[in-house]
């Protein structure tokens, strides 16, 4: 049996606990179907889903199966509307680690769940910071990065939503 | 970092860059705290023995794979051991902690009953061969890691 | 015929922010050593161990690997399951299918997290599709704080409720001794001044990140009444799954219609003739990752009625005294290491029947208790444990 020296023992044992933090780099794919919205949104600016034959029900992001009827989805396409409500939101009060980023940060636009004009629920940020004017029902349109070059980033090709003056 | 997106060649698939980078601790806990604090204070190798199946771990571990049982002999072994086997890797990966080539070794030190997975350094990769005799180096300054033994070098 | 399947050991570690003095195997082990004590068993007795966790939580991948003497799985079938949220109810259904279908007659599952090594929120948004992941940090604490503002606006609840959920929560934790958050929280004011995390959700509202593991021993009926005179029976048991993230969104982007759970107790409740919850079941384990996803939760496992949840809480009927008791160990806003987190709401609801559960102990009889999970792609597990069959 080796003896702790009765110094350490008077002072608590000592722990070790090794820091490691290395970025794990990947090579991510869209696939055909979400590659279809990034292709929209760089060249065209429009944000697209794809249709079930089925049920009629649009998806986004789109899907080659229908969730729901498990059939080929096929390929039709169809141009959402760029305006909406605003149906939840939230802003990140306190910056959490964003391992996207590797580094904490947070996101200076709140978070929304939009409710499309044609039913469909889109997830985005909000152009407005201001808490006091933010609330459920604002009625807010697409706001897209102008520079061609820019774009091609998928979604992020839209910088954020902004409120709509009535 | 920033994270890109390009279009992938003649396919209508975009492909994006990205990185998963996230703190982590490793927490080595009671047993596996004191294996390398003996390293580090005593360039000590210290295992564990269960008595009912008299087998010493090295690294010490604090549970006997075979019995299930706690264990709490702590034993001293030798730094000089023999190598049962080995690799060399010459492909450059970014997180490794130590210069290419690594050669990697499976070290059973003297008086231990299981491998010790380490590196082999100050030897020409022709000479290598299972069965070796080889003796732990230890850094100059050690910081309670795993890699205060720099390498085995063969035994002279 | 399939075999009935009991609970016969059940062991927990004491659940913290920080375990220095132990690693993670050796976290586990004292889990599985418990629930080997309470069940008078040797590690030998064991057929097969099941086990799982949030793998990458604590930055390790294969977690499994570096623990089999630890589990006590050394040369014995069985595997690692994880299923994000629900990892521990699926490793207690994977036991019990096993057990059921007959192919072992004592087995072990475990769940485990030691979330003082990694960051969970970092680790749960490194989950999502990075296409719409990027730049939204807040892992499954944004998803609950859009729950909790729908849950706000269009149920009549106030904050005042949330906050009473968390003073049920800490007040029945404290009875607890394994709970992770004792804080003896005093009145409503206390909650609603504790700083937002996102908004509308505070630090109080949310579960911590806790260092735990929990073990039960499953048996089959025969060896179950050979080993003990207290078998807790799982009665029943329904997995429901749903279409996760769709652009980062749940299958229902309101986050308060939540599919699975309709579905999961549809089924579970017609099986077992279960017409009022509240009357046929006596008490309720629910995983409730903040105090108003539990109210969210009364109302989708059908304690009552739709915007009724938080009525439940004025009226303290979910209270350890009140007439249906939910979370007497103090829940998920107590204690969260999240791949254990289901399985003590097993074992926590499976002590309740047998009477063990100390300090915390309901005084009615508990005959019938109900165990449940939810998982981030919005899966539900739930458990239907009985006294006697």
């Amino acid at each position: 049996m080796v003896k702790e020296s009765p110094k350490k023992k008077a002072e608590g044992p000592e722990y070790i606990r090794i820091k490691f933090n290395a970025p794990r780099l990947y090579n991510w794919s869209t696939g055909k179907y979400l590659g279809k919205v990034y292709a929209e949104a760089k060249e065209n600016k429009k944000l697209v889903g794809n249709r079930c034959p089925q049920c009629k029900e649009i998806w986004l992001p789109p899907t080659p199966v229908c969730p729901k009827c498990k059939v080929d989805m096929g390929w039709d396409w169809v141009e959402l509307p760029q305006t909406g409500a605003v149906y939840q939101y939230t802003y990140l009060v306190y910056p959490l680690w964003d391992p996207h980023y590797g580094e904490k940060w947070a996101n200076p636009y709140p978070s929304a769940i939009i409710l499309l004009d044609n039913g469909v629920y889109y997830r985005h940020w909000l152009e407005e910071k201001d808490k006091e004017k933010l609330k459920a029902g604002t009625r807010v349109q697409a706001v897209w990065k102008e520079d061609y070059e820019e774009r091609g980033q998928g979604v992020q090709d839209i910088l954020y939503f902004r409120t709509l003056e009535e | 970092m920033q994270t890109v997106t390009e279009k992938l060649e003649g396919m209508d698939v975009w492909i994006y860059h990205g990185q998963i980078n996230i703190p982590n601790t490793y927490s080595a806990g009671a047993v596996g705290s004191r294996f390398l604090i003996e390293l580090r204070d005593k360039k000590r190798i210290m295992g564990t023995r269960c008595p009912a199946c008299n087998r010493v771990y090295i690294p010490a571990r604090s549970i006997c794979k075979d019995c299930f049982g706690q264990l709490d002999e702590w034993v001293e072994v030798s730094s000089k051991g023999t190598v049962l086997t080995y690799a060399i890797d010459y492909e450059v990966k970014p997180i490794q902690p130590v210069e290419h080539p690594i050669i990697y070794g499976i070290i059973q030190l003297d008086g231990a009953d299981t491998g010790f997975v380490h590196m082999l350094g100050e030897v020409d990769p022709e000479q290598l061969r299972v069965g070796m005799r080889v003796q732990a180096v230890f850094k100059k300054e050690r910081e309670g890691n795993i890699l205060d033994i720099k390498y085995f070098k063969p035994l002279a | 015929m399939p075999n009935r399947v009991a609970i016969i050991g059940i062991g927990q570690t004491y659940h913290t922010g920080r375990r220095d003095d132990v690693s993670q195997p050796e976290m586990v082990a004292e889990a599985v050593r418990a629930a080997l004590t309470d069940a008078q068993l040797s590690i030998k007795d064991i057929e097969a161990v099941f086990f799982g966790n949030m793998e990458t939580f604590e930055g390790i991948y294969l977690p499994d690997h570096g623990m089999t003497a630890e589990v006590g799985a050394f040369g014995k079938p069985g595997f690692k399951v994880n299923t994000g949220g629900t990892t521990g109810a699926s490793v207690v259904a994977e036991g019990f299918y096993m057990v059921t279908a007959g192919l072992y007659d004592l087995v072990m599952v475990i769940g485990f997290e030691k979330q003082d090594c990694g960051d969970t929120t970092a680790a749960i948004t490194a989950a999502a599709v990075p296409t719409w992941a990027k730049g939204a940090a807040t892992g499954a604490i944004g998803e609950f704080a859009k729950q909790a503002l729908s849950y706000l606006e269009t149920s009549g609840a106030k904050e005042e409720h949330a906050a009473m959920v968390r003073l049920k929560a800490d007040r029945n934790a404290c009875r607890n001794p394994y709970a992770h958050l004792r804080l003896g929280l005093k009145s409503i004011d206390e909650v609603l001044q504790s700083p937002y995390l996102v908004w509308p959700l505070r630090l109080l509202d949310f579960c911590p990140q806790s260092c735990g593991a929990c073990a039960l021993i499953l048996a089959s009926e025969q060896r179950a009444k050979k080993i003990t005179k207290k078998p807790v029976w799982i009665a029943d048991l329904e997995v429901v799954h749903q279409e996760p993230f769709r652009a980062g969104i749940f299958g229902d982007p309101t986050g308060k219609e939540t599919y699975t759970q309709h579905v999961a107790c549809e089924r579970l409740y017609k099986r077992n003739g279960i017409t009022n919850p509240r009357k046929d079941i006596d008490m309720a384990e629910i995983y409730e990752p903040s105090n108003w996803e539990e109210l969210n939760l009364y109302e989708h496992l059908h304690f009552c009625d739709k915007n009724e949840g938080w009525k439940l809480i004025e009226k303290g009927v979910t209270e350890i005294e009140g007439e249906f008791p939910v979370n007497p160990s103090g829940g998920v806003t107590a204690t969260n290491p999240i791949g254990a987190t289901p399985v003590i709401r097993v074992a926590e609801a499976a002590l309740q029947i047998r009477g063990d559960a100390g300090e915390h102990q309901i005084t009615k009889d508990i005959n019938t208790a109900m165990a449940t999970a939810l998982g981030g792609p919005n899966w539900t597990v739930l458990f239907l444990l009985k006294r006697s069959m």
